[in-house]
């Protein structure tokens, strides 16, 4: 027994998932403290309070709110549950998004101007084309499928800029992320989707529902009754899958990996280094602008369209599930998953004490941090086995020769 | 009291998780002597010299000088002792003025002010004295290598150093310059300094050396009068067996023209000039043709231009028949051309890969390793060991190896395995033996001549003098982007090698026309 569990634990894999959970661990406590402090220092939160802020925060996810008495209630909260697979669908998207370019060597940093694309082409397509003429599910389709293929036209430009012109594709993607903005804005701006129907909620986009357009929910609605889940998180897990057989199984995946982590090797070998630059963009473009599809298209959420301010939460949130996945798409469900848990925790909070959501926005702050961390907190896992293992079959003299250098006589 | 020694390292045993890099060894240095530190890679030469220099402390053992036991912490310590060292990678500053550079991390000051003129006197006297011509104002990055390593002993001399450590000194010099640095070391020993010469080129040890001692896999395995030795028995004691210093290898059979270049021009990328200049020559099946010169002669970038890693401004390729002047990488190969590169790290491999996916890297679109897209798995790994076994590619786990966790003799195996069993008629390879120890180039050399006798054309690019003589049917040398000569290995001499080489010497136009 013990001897499977130390052979588990040698493994690389657990090693990865180790880290990601260590790093999670770590951000929650972080949160705890921080309930704590604010508890202490606020008048208004009682030491009730704040071990009802604590418990919130591990397993707000299962309250079902407070009892007569004014005790928390916990059980299977389905709408909560099902709310959170909701909030998962685009992340599980821009994770992916992000971790397909990282397997590439590029850091997409783009997801949220990627959305913001999908965003656009998918609700005009959905609002634009007439659902008398066309049947429903076509117009979802095509809605879905146009907001990829914005995505995907968005992502080539940092790809090409860094293929033939070796532009940093961090600055490309960052530069296009607010020339989305602004684009999205005025697109919709001078459009006829604004909501104006309804006057009190001015500087919205209609619901697709208004042009009769909505993801099916797939009987997901059986099982989260109250909830806004629909089936798009069905299919953001067999997108998922679908891109974890293409990076490992498949040509393209070794020729995307192989210019990923060496793109002169690449080179040699005659693969075409550009080509799989631009199409690995366009592939996380696709991802992060289907993301946004999903989430628009659902039905039941509307846009706030003058976004040339802001840029959207759920694209950057792409790269702590993908880092916290340790780039493996599926690892990135579990992740997206937690990382909307975290959004449905802040909303617990909120509703059921003197705390507000922003707590969880600090939790997933050092979530992030720690995230980037994760791979030194791999490393100390890993450390010390696997320098004695390289060590064993490798020739000491590629580690060592650089040493004796390194001090020299300026030293 | 005085010792008989200057500097002793007594007993030394150093540890890293895993192996033993110095077990025991002993080494004693006399005043006055020239003492050769010879090895393969990975004996553990570098560390012992990184203990002597402060930078691991170890497990066990002593050192002394002038028979007093010292501690050395750090590089610091080496330093106040006198012992300074001559890096293979030198350590200098490019767009410092050599002067600057010189007087770096121990220049005189006077109130927060640099006293240039001091220094410069002190240089000059020392530059007269000893024979090391630099130009004191020219910026490093500006000149020549060999003048580059006279600014470093001149630091160490600069800081009244009396125990002079050379890193394999010789790796970027010409023949000529390599006999100079001789002399100027020979200088020294007469002078009272003493000198540690690290290296594994036995013809260096025996024209300059007194005493060698041998280390192998970090044992000590003794220590030897030059006088009462000679070049095979060294070879032994480094390598533990007995060695084929000579490749084995009948005459060429030169058959049809396999490769044909015609006015080959390579832009450079780092200066105006053409790295490569209206290159012209040839290579036939059955033969093995060389490329010899000084490292940044242009060799590098003929051979991008020839697999096509860079875009030749001028000339044209024929391989087999088929112009490849403007074909891409993958047609190239396509064609008939593998390629055992230059930087096996940079090129040849995907360090964080697995083995059998580095061994399919120009393969995978093949129908034998993918259908519908989707990589055979099992093809891969039934493909990986064979190579695996054919070319005796240890490695730790087999197929799914990392390669970065392999030796470099066993990842230029896979890659030469990789290259040759693809069957291609035109072989080039780039210093294929570099940075590897005397049984892999055995084998490597072994390999090529194999290859040429099945009626492969072989194009070798090499540094190594030795390798040049020994394993070329034709030499071609390059010198500043252009052939300037065509030698017989069998009828030329080291000495006329070196003259084309360092470009004082250059056949008549068109004399590298094959």
């Amino acid at each position: 027994m013990k001897e499977t569990l130390l052979t588990i634990y040698e493994k690389d894999a657990t090693k990865k998932v180790l880290a990601s959970l260590i790093s999670i661990l770590v951000g929650l406590f972080v949160g705890t403290i921080v309930v704590v402090v604010v508890g202490l220092t606020k008048d208004t939160i009682t030491g009730k309070g704040i071990w009802d802020g604590v418990r919130l925060i591990f397993a707000g996810i299962l309250s079902t709110g407070r009892d007569a008495a004014g005790n928390l209630t916990w059980g299977y909260n389905a709408q909560s549950l099902g709310n959170m697979l909701f909030r998962a669908t685009p992340l599980v998207m821009t994770g992916l998004s992000v971790a397909v370019a990282y397997k590439t060597g590029l850091f997409n940093i783009g997801a949220p101007g990627q959305y913001l694309m999908g965003t656009m082409a998918s609700l005009m397509i959905a609002l634009g084309i007439p659902s008398e003429t066309v049947p429903a599910g076509l117009i979802w389709v095509l809605a879905f499928l146009g907001g990829c293929l914005a995505g995907a036209l968005w992502g080539c430009i940092p790809g090409a800029l860094k293929a033939f012109l070796n532009i940093n594709e961090v600055l490309a993607c960052i530069m296009t992320n607010w020339l989305a903005a602004n684009l999205v804005t005025w697109a919709f701006d001078i459009s006829n989707f604004k909501n104006v129907v309804e006057n009190t909620k001015a500087g919205y986009i209609y619901k697709t529902t208004f042009n009769g357009v909505a993801t099916p929910k797939l009987g997901l609605d059986k099982i989260f009754p109250g909830s806004q889940v629909n089936g798009g998180i069905l299919i953001a897990i067999v997108i998922a899958i679908a891109m974890y057989i293409l990076i490992n199984k498949t040509t393209l995946g070794y020729q995307l990996k192989a210019c990923g982590s060496n793109r002169h090797a690449a080179r040699y070998a005659g693969i075409n280094d550009k080509r799989n630059i631009v199409l690995s963009m366009a592939i996380a473009g696709a991802l992060s602008a289907g993301g946004a599809a999903l989430y628009w298209l659902s039905g039941n959420t509307e846009f706030y369209w003058s976004t040339y301010q802001s840029l959207p939460a759920t694209g950057f949130n792409g790269i702590p599930v993908a880092l916290l996945a340790v780039s493996n798409p599926i690892g990135v469900i579990f992740t997206a998953i937690f990382m909307a848990m975290l959004d449905i925790v802040g909303q617990q909070l909120t509703g059921y004490t003197a705390y507000n959501e922003y707590i969880t926005d600090v939790i997933i702050a050092v979530i992030v941090y720690l995230s980037a961390f994760s791979l030194v907190i791999r490393m100390m896992l890993t450390g010390k086995q696997k320098a004695g293992a390289v060590n064993a079959n490798a020739e000491p003299k590629d580690d060592q020769s650089d040493k004796p250098q390194k001090g020299g006589q300026e030293a | 009291m005085q010792s008989e020694y200057i500097i002793e390292m007594l007993n030394i045993r150093k540890e890293f998780p895993g192996i033993v890099a110095n077990d025991n060894i002993t080494l004693q240095l006399r005043p006055g002597e020239i003492h050769a530190l010879l090895g393969e890679n990975g004996a553990g030469k570098s560390t012992l010299m990184s203990v002597l220099f402060g930078l691991y402390q170890p497990e066990a053992g002593e050192i002394r000088k002038n028979g007093q036991v010292v501690k050395i912490n750090n590089p610091n310590d080496a330093t106040a002792l006198h012992i300074g060292m001559v890096h293979q990678h030198f350590k200098l500053v490019d767009v410092f003025t050599v002067l600057d550079n010189i007087i770096l991390g121990a220049e005189d000051t006077k109130m927060g002010f640099l006293q240039r003129s001091v220094a410069r006197k002190k240089v000059q006297e020392l530059s007269e004295k000893y024979k090391l011509y630099v130009d004191l104002d020219a910026k490093v990055e500006d000149i020549t290598v060999g003048m580059q390593q006279r600014t470093e002993i001149l630091k160490m001399l600069y800081r009244d150093n009396e125990i002079l450590i050379f890193d394999e000194p010789t790796a970027v010099l010409t023949p000529q310059e390599i006999d100079e640095l001789m002399e100027i070391m020979r200088g020294f020993a007469k002078e009272g300094k003493s000198i540690l010469f690290i290296t594994h080129k036995l013809n260096e040890i025996m024209a300059v050396a007194d005493r060698c001692t041998v280390l192998r896999k970090g044992k000590y395995i003794g220590t030897v009068n030059i006088k009462d030795t000679n070049k095979q028995e060294l070879s032994n004691m480094m390598v533990g067996r007995p060695v084929q210093l000579q490749v084995q290898k009948d005459e060429a059979k030169p058959g049809d023209v396999i490769l044909d270049v015609k006015g080959l021009t390579v832009h450079s990328k780092t200066s105006k000039k053409n790295a490569v200049h209206d290159v012209s020559f040839q290579v036939r099946a059955g033969e093995i043709v060389c490329i010899a010169g000084i490292d940044g002669n242009g060799q590098t970038e003929l051979v991008y231009g020839l697999t096509g890693l860079e875009k030749p401004s001028a000339g044209h390729i024929t391989l087999c028949g088929h112009d490849i002047s403007k074909a891409s990488i993958h047609k190239r190969s396509q064609t008939g051309l593998s390629h055992i590169p230059e930087d096996r790290h940079k090129h040849g491999l995907v360090l964080d890969d697995t083995l059998e996916n580095n061994l399919v890297l120009q393969s995978f679109q093949e129908p034998r390793f993918q259908k519908f897209g989707f990589i055979k798995r099992d093809a891969v790994r039934a493909y990986a060991e064979k190579i695996i076994g054919q070319y005796d590619v240890r490695s730790g786990q087999g197929p799914v190896t990392i390669t970065r966790s392999m030796s470099g003799g066993n990842q230029q195996k896979a890659i030469i395995g990789r290259e040759i069993d693809r069957g291609c008629p035109l072989l080039i390879a780039v210093q294929p033996t570099r940075g590897l120890d005397v049984g892999a180039i055995e084998y490597i050399h072994a390999q090529l001549v194999a290859q040429r006798d099945a009626g492969k054309a072989v194009l070798l690019v090499s540094l190594e003098l030795d390798e040049v003589m020994n394993v070329a049917d034709r030499i071609l040398v390059m010198y500043e982007g252009e052939i300037v000569g065509e030698l017989n290995p069998k009828t030329t001499t080291v000495q006329e090698l070196g003259l084309y080489m360092s470009g004082a010497k250059r056949s008549g136009k068109g004399g590298a026309q094959a």
